[in-house]
């Protein structure tokens, strides 16, 4: 099976060989079927450890590290901070955020609202008063809200006149760009408000028009919270 | 089929002429800035904590990844770019490993049984986590053999470099490679 070569097939596969043991070696695999089949899996194996895939740790062990090094936790940071790209884009994300919050604002007979899942509120509320009673989470008071139309409606529009004022209040305190994107954003979704609630006077039994209405309202409020939220930061 | 003094041979991780991406987060690691680190952090993460792994398993792995970096951030002023910096980190990777083996390594059992583990690897044939039987083969190679492999087959680290970051001669690092690749051939698939 073995033979003297076979413990230096490694050397001879790596081009370690001195020239004359080599010629040696290739003349003795000319004929020795053993060597010839260690040798090829010795390059398979080589092959092998070169195409090993990288994995990365089971957990993130970046904020380990970064108390270690004396730096700001990331993450709490994070929490109540936009970065303009994302203000930008809010009009898409913000749908993401909050997927409970639709019973605010939809009629309450469009869909079974009891059966929706009630996400909490994603962003704190600004002041202790205006959302009072509107809270998510408590489901009595959100059905109650919600058997009662034009009291989610008057809900909404409270909720929207309160962020809009500490927005108002606190816009000295953003930095003129954040306040433009935050402007810009908040026309986007007034002037898509206004066509959904045309489209829905237009046809007020339809279900798809109904709940994009609701859906806009929503991202609406979700984006003045954001935004009061972030006045709130800076404060 | 890597031909005779090509590949294992040469270092992979060399800066090949190109601008090193990592240099802007580098410098900018280096004079404090904690998110172009975690930058540096995330793009590397895989590397090293593979390298990690294979030469040490996993039982102190995430410790250890954890001490390289912190290592790094700590020597980032010695960092001069004259190598790429995903070179630099690896060197530096290898040492904090090296460093950490002296004192983890004695109380390892497959330290003082050598060869007599290597018959205890399972052999499994063409199943379909052949690779993942190979890495786990890798993990099971006794200290030595295990160390001079993952450093010259997986990482391309030549015989002479090893020898003198493992202490050994030269013709013991080659030994172990050989002895290494050889156990490692049960688990091929047929
Ligand atoms: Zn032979």
């Amino acid at each position: 099976m073995s033979d003297l070569w076979t413990d230096r097939l490694s050397e001879y596969l790596d081009g370690e060989l001195p020239d004359d043991e080599r010629t040696e070696l290739e003349m003795h695999l000319r004929h020795c079927v053993s060597c010839g089949a260690v040798l090829a899996d010795l390059k398979r194996i080589v092959a092998r450890a070169q195409g090993l895939e990288d994995r990365g740790p089971e957990r993130d062990l970046w904020p380990a590290i970064a108390a270690r090094i004396g730096a700001a936790p990331r993450r709490e940071v994070r929490r109540w901070s936009f970065s303009l790209p994302q203000l930008a884009a809010a009009g898409i994300a913000l749908m993401a955020l909050s997927g409970g919050a639709a019973w605010l604002l939809h009629p309450a007979a469009m869909l079974p609202l009891a059966s929706r899942p009630l996400a909490p509120v994603s962003a704190p509320q600004p002041t202790g008063q205006p959302l009072d009673g509107l809270r998510q989470g408590d489901s009595q008071a959100v059905l109650a809200v919600a058997r009662q139309p034009r009291g989610s409606a008057a809900g909404y529009d409270a909720a929207v006149a309160d962020l809009e004022r500490v927005l108002e209040a606190g816009r000295g305190r953003l930095d003129t760009t954040t306040v433009r994107v935050i402007e810009r954003n908040l026309a986007t979704i007034d002037r898509a408000l206004a066509q959904a609630q045309r489209a829905v006077a237009a046809d007020s039994a339809n279900l798809y028009l109904n709940s994009h209405l609701a859906e806009t309202m929503r991202q609406k409020l979700e984006l003045l919270r954001q935004a009061a939220a972030l006045v709130s930061s800076v404060s | 089929m890597t031909p005779p003094g090509t590949g294992a041979t040469t270092l992979q991780h060399e800066p090949s002429g190109r601008t090193d991406p990592d240099a802007v987060d580098a410098t900018l690691a280096a004079s404090g800035d904690a998110h172009a680190f975690e930058r540096l952090y995330r793009g590397h993460l895989n590397r090293v904590a593979s390298l990690v792994r294979r030469m040490m398993g996993d039982d102190d792995a995430d410790d250890v990844i954890q001490d390289v970096f912190v290592r790094a951030w700590q020597k980032l002023g010695t960092f001069r770019g004259e190598a790429a910096f995903g070179t630099w980190l690896h060197r530096l990777a290898v040492n904090v490993i090296l460093g950490r083996r002296e004192t983890v390594g004695i109380r390892r059992k497959r330290h003082v049984e050598g060869d007599a583990v290597l018959a205890l690897v399972p052999g499994r044939r063409a199943t379909p986590e052949i690779s993942m039987d190979f890495e786990t083969a890798v993990e099971r190679l006794p200290d030595g053999a295990r160390q001079v492999f993952v450093l010259h087959d997986v990482e391309g680290y030549r015989h002479e470099e090893i020898a003198r970051m493992l202490g050994l001669a030269t013709g013991t690092s080659k030994s172990q490679l050989h002895r290494a690749r050889m156990a490692l051939r049960q688990h091929l698939e047929r």
